[in-house]
């Protein structure tokens, strides 16, 4: 098992409860969208993938760790197994492609001598060969994308999260990067993805977890739906 | 820190100096004058010490001898207090030297001043050093204290506020100081607060993607040093041309007050001041950045 929540409640300082006795587990390999309205609990749940929030009750495990027990040094060992993509992209505006993926090798303590080989080789994969030396402002909305997820995916991690990854695209763009996701779980990369898009979730044949007020709503494969 | 990272944390804080050239320059004025301010600060605390302690060097005993000693007697009272614990050194001065210094400072020259007299009034004196300036109430009672001595004199009253003086100016001034860094601190790490908010979303990726906290945070203080580091020369370079002609100026004008210009003293304050620099520009860096690693 790769993600393991254990009745996870959250309820943030202002009072809010964002997920509330959330059990559920996501083996390797496996691609799961994540869907609900807004404020449902998408972003807690994603954002406590990665550590950026602990449950105030419950047990979370990744990889069959605590990340509630988890001391604050070994947050970026964890982060490093694992690759975000963003809605907005978050790139860096002052980086050329190539620069942004090389940024984020260099963060992360790769070699010197192997942050170009690995650029080179995830631009091929998400298919910008080409524009390596563009900065992101000279880019469609689609290609930024593809930028964030090779930097995402360039740490080969073992899970990758993206969090309305086509929430400002259109549909054809959006199915392209879905193509891409698609590509890269096939490879063995297990996937998280939240989503509003149930046009992009209906065709695909995956397990959907569908969050309502915090809660489980359903956890079932998209042909249930 | 990984040596084979140094290159990139020194360039990335290079970049960041050029790509905020508004922030650095704001940055570097304010560790100028708070340096600035910290120097002139260190320099009155000096020379306020100094012409303190010049005044208090200046101390000294007068023991009164009395007028029936013989001179083999008044040998003897020499040995004691030179015996006596804290005295560092005696000067006799005999009753006619001592006619002679009141003649000279108070007689126009064509008067004499034993004739009116008749006799000589004054007694013979010892003058007496202490070691410590500060014990001269204890050193003066002792010689006191020696037969022969009929009285002693040492500015009582007077030297006691001299000292509570010189206790308060100490104080003051250290706790001018103490302010002052403090003060230049929080100015500090506020404009560099201002250039770590620029910044504060690719801090967020970083710390997203696995950055450790020193990751974050070398190029941030090799960026606060060196900003700490310019303001501290430019700093320097102004106080050390006020200060000289300000030397220069109090030598002619103002002779009487002594002013310390040691070439040594004057080295080690610089470079205490250019380390200053580069530590204010680390805690400032330090405070502003913490909140934002926090992801």
């Amino acid at each position: 098992m790769l993600v393991q929540f254990y009745n996870v409640t959250k309820v943030y300082s202002n009072g809010v409860k964002a997920l509330n006795d959330v059990s559920l587990k996501i083996d390797r390999g496996e691609f799961v969208f994540l869907m609900g309205p807004s404020g449902a609990g998408k972003s807690t749940f994603i954002k406590m993938l990665f550590r950026e929030e602990i449950p105030s009750q419950g047990q979370i495990f990744i990889s069959s760790r605590s990340i509630v027990r988890m001391k604050r040094s070994e947050i970026p060992q964890l982060r490093r197994s694992m690759g975000v993509v963003f809605q907005d992209f978050k790139l860096l505006e002052n980086k050329t492609v190539a620069e942004n993926i090389a940024f984020a090798l260099k963060v992360v303590g790769t070699r010197n001598k192997d942050i170009g080989p690995r650029t080179a080789e995830v631009i091929q994969m998400v298919g910008l060969k080409g524009k390596e030396k563009s900065f992101p402002g000279q880019l469609s909305g689609g290609e930024q994308q593809r930028v964030g997820i090779a930097r995402a995916i360039a740490n080969r991690p073992l899970l990758l999260i993206a969090d309305e990854p086509s929430g400002n695209l259109d549909l054809d763009t959006a199915q392209e990067i879905m193509a891409l996701l698609y590509d890269i779980n096939r490879k063995g990369t297990t996937i998280v993805m939240a989503t509003h898009a149930r046009e992009l979730v209906r065709s695909a044949g995956k397990r959907v977890i569908t969050l309502e007020a915090g809660r489980v709503l359903s956890d079932v494969c998209a042909l249930e739906l | 820190m990984k040596i084979k990272n140094f290159g990139y944390f020194f360039k990335e804080a290079l970049t960041s100096l050029s790509r905020n050239r508004v922030l650095s320059f704001a940055t570097i004025s304010t560790m100028t004058i708070c340096i600035l301010f910290l120097g002139v600060a260190v320099l009155m605390t000096v020379n306020a010490g100094n012409f303190m302690n010049q005044l208090e060097s200046d101390i000294q005993i007068i023991a009164y001898l009395d007028n029936s000693l013989t001179e083999a007697q008044v040998a003897g009272v020499k040995g004691k207090i030179e015996q006596t614990d804290g005295v560092e050194a005696v000067v006799f001065v005999s009753k006619a030297e001592a006619l002679q210094r009141m003649q000279q400072k108070f007689a126009e020259k064509d008067y004499d001043l034993e004739k009116t007299l008749g006799k000589n009034p004054l007694p013979n004196t010892y003058e007496v050093k202490a070691h410590n300036p500060q014990e001269v109430a204890q050193v003066a009672q002792s010689i006191k204290e020696i037969a022969g001595v009929y009285k002693v004199n040492y500015g009582q009253g007077i030297v006691e506020r001299l000292f509570e003086v010189s206790k308060w100016v100490k104080i003051i001034s250290i706790g001018f100081m103490v302010i002052l860094a403090i003060g230049a601190i929080f100015l500090i790490a506020t404009t560099i607060r201002l250039s770590v908010f620029a910044r504060r979303k690719e801090i967020y990726l970083m710390k997203l993607i696995g950055a450790t906290d020193w990751f974050v945070r070398w190029p941030f203080f090799i960026e606060g040093i060196l900003m700490g580091l310019v303001g501290a020369v430019i700093a320097i370079g102004l106080l050390a041309a006020g200060y000289s002609s300000l030397v220069n100026n109090m030598q002619t004008a103002l002779f009487f007050i002594p002013v310390v210009y040691q070439q040594n003293m004057l080295i080690n304050l610089y470079l205490s001041l250019v380390a200053a620099g580069a530590l204010l520009g680390v805690a400032g860096t330090y405070i502003s950045l913490n909140r934002f690693l926090d992801v």
